[in-house]
């Protein structure tokens, strides 16, 4: 029982592969890109145009394909693209080599894949070199038509061109041109590269404008920037300055200001120092003044003491001793005068006697001599009243004593001399201790006794000066007996003699 | 059978005399492309003009007629 469960199971396992293969051998799909070219027993399709060539066209479904009584060909309905290069000449008789690329496919309608399929299904690889021949002719006539300016703009005019030209053949082939396209074109004249240079230039001089007109506004903008610019700068700089000089101010003010303080105090230490030394000399004075100069003082002062202690002993001294002098010269001029005085009183009195005898005799001479002169004398007294007024108040005695004299000369003339020099003494021993007075520095051996001994000599000089005045009176006595003229010469002779004495 | 005729294009490359003009035609669940002439002899049809198909020739040519639209 179960060996026929078994058997059975694996019979059914068995027909259901054996249907599956016998299945998967008869049924062929065709895929979205091909067509399925079926020819053989009953294959035919409702096509009229495909009826009498007996083959089906099969696309986007499957179908059943009989072994050994049918065929399935595949024709494949991909886009295929082909490249040309053709040397051609255009409309205007330019040669260019021209390179495209044409891409195609097999017509998706049921004639155009009856077509190709008759024509290449066993030789679908050289479909493309059968394009290629084809659209080589082709895209040489279609550029012979076109200028190298459609060539390149026009493409309208290309693509229309191409179907003028391809339209039919295509068609015979079952091909339908999705797309021609110029890749490149050679141009060995030279004709597309001149026909932009105009373009160019234009473009390039317009360029060159643009750009010299921005350029010049930029520099423009550049200057007006670099002014301004150098206007900040400056003002910068000038705000900077400032500023620098006010820092350089304050830290030079910073920097004076250590050794300012520093020489102010230097300062106040050289005054103190200064003070010191103030003191140290005045130390130095005082110590001075107490150790040298106090001593000297004292030795000066004792020296110049005893100097003037000396001095003064040796003037009072001197002092004494001229006034023992002088004291011993007055009191032998008192003597001598004395003596001068009885003699002269005691001539006086004789000559009163005998002036008193010689009146009486010579009364009547002298009125006479009156009654003569008083015309004399009135005339002398108009000349010179006042001259004889003052000579008279003058020496109204005098000239009585001379007159005395006179007429005493007559009777003694020793005594009137000796009157004289008695009357003249101080003056006689004045002028003799003038021989002294030019003397700055008298030394007197033996003292006061030298002194007199000197002025006793000085006296005698004058002696002799007194006998020459009384040799010269005694010569002149009997000239002058006259009372009014004879007498006033004798004077200055005698003083003269009294001068020359000293 | 799909069928042409009767549907509408688009003019791709100008209809007229003496040109050979392309129309794009929405078939078999595609669209292609038919080299096309004026039904009406002498008219030209510019490009991006809508047309009906007036006529098949088989494989690839159409005659058309301006669409009344």
């Amino acid at each position: 029982m179960p060996t026929e469960i078994v058997v059975v199971g694996g019979v059914a396992i068995v027909a259901v592969i054996v249907l599956i293969l016998l299945f998967k051998a008869i049924w062929r799909v065709a895929e979205p890109n091909e067509a399925l070219i079926i020819s053989g027993l009953g294959a035919h399709t409702k096509n009229e145009l495909a009826d009498s060539l007996g083959f089906k066209i099969v696309t986007g479904k499957g179908t059943a394909v009989l072994p050994g009584f049918q065929t399935a060909r595949r024709l494949r309905l991909d886009s295929r693209a082909t490249n040309l290069q053709v040397n051609c000449v255009t409309q205007q008789g330019i040669p260019v080599q021209v390179r495209g690329v044409i891409i195609y496919k097999v017509g998706d309608d049921f004639t155009s894949i009856a077509n190709a399929a008759r024509r290449f299904l066993d030789q679908q690889d050289s479909m493309n070199g059968a394009i290629h021949e084809l659209f080589t002719g082709h895209l040489r006539s279609i550029i012979g038509n076109l200028t190298v300016e459609d060539l390149i703009l026009n493409r309208e005019r290309l693509t229309s061109e191409t179907r003028s030209s391809a339209a039919d053949e295509m068609s015979k082939l079952g091909l339908v041109v999705d797309s021609l396209q110029i890749q490149e074109i050679e141009d060995e004249t030279g004709y597309i590269t001149n026909l932009g240079k105009p373009h160019a230039a234009k473009i390039a001089a317009a360029a060159r404008i643009a750009e010299a007109q921005r350029d010049q506004e930029a520099t423009e903008a550049e200057q007006v920037a670099a002014a301004k610019k150098a206007s900040a700068i400056r003002e910068s700089q000038i705000q900077q300055a400032g500023y620098q000089a006010e820092v350089d101010q304050a830290a030079a003010k910073a920097r004076q200001a250590g050794p300012l303080s520093e020489a102010t105090a230097r300062q106040e230490v050289v005054v103190q120092e200064t003070r010191a030394a103030e003191l140290e000399a005045q130390l130095a004075e005082q110590r001075l003044q107490s150790q040298v100069r106090k001593p000297a003082d004292a030795k000066a002062y004792e020296t110049v003491t005893l100097s003037q202690a000396e001095r003064d002993a040796r003037i009072a001294q001197a002092e004494a001793e001229a006034r023992e002098t002088e004291l011993r010269a007055a009191a032998q001029a008192s003597q001598v005068k004395q003596a001068a005085a009885a003699d002269a009183e005691s001539v006086r009195v004789r000559g009163e006697a005998a002036a008193a005898a010689t009146k009486a005799t010579g009364l009547g001479e002298a009125e006479a001599a009156k009654a003569r002169g008083l015309a004399e004398a009135e005339a002398a007294k108009a000349k010179g009243l006042a001259e004889a007024e003052a000579a008279k108040a003058k020496g109204l005695a005098e000239a009585e004593a001379i007159r005395a004299r006179s007429e005493a000369l007559r009777e003694n003339q020793e005594a009137v001399i000796a009157q004289q020099l008695a009357e003249n003494w101080p003056q006689i021993v004045e002028a003799g201790s003038k021989a002294f007075g030019n003397v700055d520095h008298m030394v007197v051996l033996n003292g006061a006794q030298g002194i007199e001994e000197m002025l006793a000599k000085a006296l005698t000089l004058g002696g002799t000066g007194l006998g020459l005045a009384r040799s010269l009176l005694a010569g002149g006595t009997p000239a002058a007996p006259s009372v009014n003229g004879a007498v006033p010469p004798a004077e200055p002779v005698a003083k003269n003699a009294v001068d020359g004495a000293s | 059978m799909t069928r042409v005729v009767g549907r509408q294009g688009r003019v791709t490359g100008r209809i007229g005399p003496g040109l050979v003009g392309e129309v794009m035609v929405p078939i078999r669940g595609g669209v292609e492309a038919f080299y096309a002439y004026p039904s009406i002899p002498d008219e030209e049809i510019l490009v991006g003009s809508i047309v009906v198909v007036v006529e098949y020739s088989p494989p690839r040519t159409v005659y058309v007629a301006r669409a009344v639209v």
